[in-house]
């Protein structure tokens, strides 16, 4: 026997208020002037001792009652043989690896077929569950004694894209062994893939009540060849060939040349050989691919004559598009900032905005509705019909970039945007008489992957009140740098300086680049995704403004993913198979999703033996199939016996103590 | 402060009644008791052969006009009385379980029948007694007499234990007309000692009210735990009593005890009341002067 709390046994030492109560306390007698004892005997005495008699078996009542309440905060404990034949309404388990790997050699139909062995082996009224998992966990059948609901359930399981994830399957078991309040004899029909195991072994722990029987189906590694990774651009802009990177990698296979295709469309542009080092991997590059306008399905296959095909090819979407006019306002005489930043989104290579320069006398005729977005760049004064137009333009989604400089200086308000002005920062240029930027809001799209700004130089700066608007990056003296505002749907982007090469040195600076694409990318609200996704990862379908708006999902085999219902209601879509889904949203944005399989199901190495006796021994000890006849000892706490002996002393206790008292109410 | 043991409200309480003798008593002027003698009230007594030497002035003429002889029409003579109040001053009557002990209550008592033979102008007398006479007022319808009786009471304070015998052969001396007795105490003695002592007054022709006075803790004892009593009036004697001991036999053996006096002391003629001192001083009094009034 023993404790999980002995520090409250401390708590006994409370019996000495019941001793101080009835051995200490109870002896004193009141002496009470009393007006004649004409009528008082002395054989009063007699009736006393009956009383103290009474009063010691409520004063034992009540240090028991203590000492017990004591003792069931301490959490007592035995420990109790389990004998294997102890468990009774057992219930067992057959979890069949659907994954990708599983596609292999046809080893999902031996899982299977050995699944369907086991419930034939099933004593009558043994009940089982039938569940299929890979990165999720599905229940095939009910907890049932059917067998053939079992058989049905285990015929039910389909081959799937999904990768195995056998914390997932740990998480779902301890849920069902809850739930059940039942021993669960868990059989493990899978390949064992080391990369189903997570990184964190405490995932793959089991209730104690939990025994797993695992059947690996491979118990040595299997060669495969797999294209692991494609890069091409998601979108391109111009006639010229796009060069597509493909990565081939071989998991436990010989030094061996296979040969790889790149088609588009179906059809196949090119094809090349490509000499795979021994478990190791290799890049073939393409760069004859010319992409029509519009969507474009494209995919690398290999040549990989291994058993597991469905990872020798890997899937792409490349759209053409025209490039986006964005315009650019600045002052007739000062031109430096429109090279500067014309130079910058040249020098990213992929820019899908060309810029459209204008002086602000010439913008009196001109529409923003057309352009990506706006840029101001200290252009003083603008026509009050173009700053009008502008605050519609933004109010209803578009965006206006602001650099403000000397010409902006002498206003009181920032155009568009209406913050108010308050003074000009002035720096030297030699020695420390300068500013940097001395914060970053790193998780604004503008600067989150162009964070270097620490030897920019600021000589001068604008001071604006930024009001309620996000400030985004700050100066040395706190002035603020860069402020995101939103208007209406859109968003107005203040820099507090210029885009030149006067006012600070930033365009001269390696981060000027990024900030550049990253925020023209942002105000003109261009998806720059991955031009593939793995099978299990999630998009988003509808903004808040498209309520109700029907989105038409196909999956790559063609059929609708959601019901006309859910269509209107669908806020996100999981993509569960690999091919190309075609997602076309309500306001024209149609876009062509390429889902790959997730390439760490490609490495077929199944897990050691240690690592699944290890996994075997994380309930509590549990003895793996050899070791049925094993005795295991459990704690059984007695903290519940005891409070129910506590519950029955209360009552005595209750009662004795009553009828102590009625005395005195039957005298009142 | 001589009129500290006067409650307005006992006084309202009782002031439409009287305290009439039931007895026939002495007296030297008219008053509101029967009269050994014939007198001059409205109360018709008998008619009586006229005989030489009557006053002609109780002739009754009617009857003389009718039947040709004299009668006289006699009525019944009413006069005042003495009142004497004997308050029991021993130890134990110093015991309360409340705001008012049983003194103070008897004193309360003592005060509101002197005030009442004050206002019929009977002669109210005052001994206060324990196991001796403490003090002595002697009946008289002298001015100043109800200040001498309050400043009696007033005096008088819890002295040693209650021995009926020694003061009441004082009293006997001291009684020298028919009156009304009223004997406040707790009477704690034997029933039977206690009427062989009073009832010698009786004899006399006084007529004897025994105010039996005690707590309510003294009837129905209330203990919650063991207690230790020691006796008010030896405080050498104690006992420890039980709640249960307290809860049937005493109040079984006091009950024995007040039904005895009460049997007794009607027996030998006496008027017995219980007074308890839980009960309000002017609703006691009014219920013993209203039942008094209706026995009479």
């Amino acid at each position: 026997m023993g404790f999980f709390a002995p520090w409250f046994l401390a708590g006994a030492a409370a019996v000495a208020l019941p001793v101080w109560l009835h051995l200490l306390r109870k002896h004193r007698s009141t002496p009470l002037p009393f007006s004649s004892l004409m009528f008082f005997e002395q054989r009063t005495q007699s009736s006393i001792k009956h009383r103290r008699l009474r009063y010691l078996v409520l004063f034992a009542l009540r240090a028991l009652l203590v000492a017990l309440l004591a003792l069931a905060f301490a959490e007592p404990y035995v420990r109790r043989n389990i004998l294997p034949h102890s468990r009774s309404g057992e219930v067992t388990v057959l979890a069949i690896d659907d994954s990708l790997s599983m596609q292999a050699g046809g080893r999902l139909a031996q899982a299977k077929q050995m699944a369907k062995s086991a419930v034939a082996g099933l004593h009558a009224g043994e009940r089982a569950q039938v569940l299929a998992f890979g990165s999720r966990v599905a229940a095939m059948s009910e907890v049932t004694d059917d067998h053939a609901g079992l058989d049905a359930g285990i015929d039910s399981i389909q081959a799937s894209d999904d990768r195995t994830s056998f914390a997932e399957l740990a998480r779902s078991l301890r849920s069902i062994a809850q739930s059940l309040h039942l021993p669960l004899r868990v059989l493990l029909y899978s390949d064992m893939q080391q990369t189903g195991m997570p990184t964190n072994f405490n995932d793959l722990r089991l209730n104690a009540d939990i025994r797993l029987e695992p059947h690996p189906l491979a118990d040595k590694n299997t060669p495969n060849f797999a294209v692991e990774n494609v890069i091409v651009p998601r979108r391109v802009y111009d006639a010229n060939k796009t060069r597509v990177l493909a990565t081939v990698a071989g998991f436990g296979t010989p030094k061996a040349i296979r040969r790889v295709s790149l088609a588009l469309n179906g059809r196949v542009i090119e094809t090349k050989p490509v000499e795979v080092p021994e478990n190791g991997r290799a890049t073939v590059e393409f760069v004859s691919m010319e992409v029509p306008y519009g969507r474009n399905k494209g995919a690398v296959t290999l040549d990989s004559a291994d058993s597991l095909t469905a990872d020798d090819t890997f899937s792409f979407s490349v759209e053409r598009a025209d490039l986006r006019h964005a315009l650019f306002v600045h002052e007739a005489d000062n031109t430096r900032a429109l090279v500067y930043v014309r130079a910058a989104l040249d020098a990213s290579g992929h820019s899908a905005f060309v810029l459209d320069p204008a002086t602000p006398e010439q913008t009196a005729n001109l529409s923003p509705a057309k352009y990506a977005f706006v840029v101001i760049s200290d252009a003083g004064i603008l026509p009050e019909t173009f700053e009008h137009q502008l605050r519609d333009y933004v109010a209803g989604g578009g965006s206006v970039f602001v650099a403000l400089g000397h010409t902006s200086a002498g206003q009181a308000r920032v155009p568009v945007g209406e913050q108010t002005i308050a003074g000009t920062r002035y720096a030297g240029r030699e020695g420390d008489l300068y500013q940097t930027a001395a914060s970053l809001d790193t998780s604004h799209p503008s600067i989150q992957q162009s964070n270097r700004w620490d030897d920019v130089k600021f000589y001068r700066a604008i001071r604006v009140d930024p009001g309620n608007a996000r400030v985004v990056a700050r100066l040395t003296d706190d002035t603020p740098l860069l402020i995101d505002r939103q208007l209406g749907s859109g968003h107005i982007l203040v820099f507090a300086s210029t885009l030149d090469n006067v006012d600070n040195d930033f365009p001269v600076h390696a981060s000027f680049v990024p900030f550049l694409v990253q925020t023209a990318n942002y105000l003109g609200r261009l998806d720059t995704g991955p031009s593939s996704v793995t099978v299990g990862s999630f998009a988003e379908l509808r903004d808040s403004q498209e309520k109700g708006a029907a989105v038409d999902v196909l999956d790559p085999k063609g059929e609708r993913v959601f019901s006309f219902a859910e269509a209107t209601k669908a806020q996100n879509i999981q993509f569960t198979l690999a091919g190309f889904y075609d997602i076309r949203r309500p306001n024209g944005r149609n876009e062509l999703v390429a889902v790959n399989t997730d390439r760490r199901e490609s490495d077929l190495a199944p897990a050691s033996t240690e690592t699944l006796t290890l996994w075997q021994n994380t309930a509590s000890g549990a003895p793996g199939a050899g070791g049925a006849a094993a005795v295991e000892q459990r704690p059984l706490a007695l903290w519940w016996y005891v409070m129910l002996a506590v519950l029955v002393l209360a009552i005595a206790e209750s009662l004795l103590g009553n009828r102590h008292l009625s005395v005195d109410k039957e005298g009142a | 402060m001589l009129q500290r043991f006067l409650d307005p409200a006992t006084l309202n309480a009782i002031s439409g009644l009287d305290l009439i003798a039931k007895t026939v008593v002495d007296g030297f002027v008219a008053g509101l008791h029967r009269s050994p003698d014939f007198g001059f009230s409205q109360e018709f007594a008998e008619y009586r052969a006229y005989t030489q030497g009557d006053d002609l002035r109780h002739v009754d003429w009617n009857v003389f006009a009718r039947t040709d002889r004299c009668y006289l029409k006699r009525y019944r003579g009413e006069t005042n009385t003495q009142l004497l109040v004997l308050l029991d001053t021993s130890a134990s009557m110093g015991y309360g379980s409340q705001a008012v002990n049983k003194l103070d209550y008897a004193r309360f008592v003592a005060a509101s029948l002197c005030y009442l033979a004050n206002v019929q102008r009977d002669a109210a007398g005052l001994i206060v007694f324990d196991e001796d006479v403490v003090n002595y007022v002697a009946p008289s319808t002298r001015q100043g007499q109800l200040f001498r009786l309050l400043h009696a009471i007033e005096k008088a304070e819890p002295g040693t234990r209650t021995d009926f015998t020694k003061p009441f052969v004082h009293f006997q001396n001291f009684l020298h007309r028919r009156g009304i007795v009223i004997v406040l105490s707790d009477f704690y003695e034997d029933p039977g000692l206690i009427v062989r002592t009073v009832e010698p007054l009786r004899y006399r022709g006084n007529e004897i009210v025994l105010f039996h006075v005690l707590d309510p803790q003294e009837i129905e004892p209330h203990f919650r735990q063991p207690v230790l009593l020691v006796d008010m009036e030896n405080s050498h004697q104690s006992l420890e009593v039980s709640p249960e001991y307290a809860r049937h036999d005493y109040r079984r053996k006091i009950e024995s005890h007040m039904e005895a006096l009460r049997d007794q002391a009607r027996g030998a003629g006496m008027d017995y009341f219980l007074m308890n001192t839980s009960r309000p001083l002017d609703e006691g009094l009014r219920e013993y002067l209203s039942v008094r009034r209706r026995m009479l």
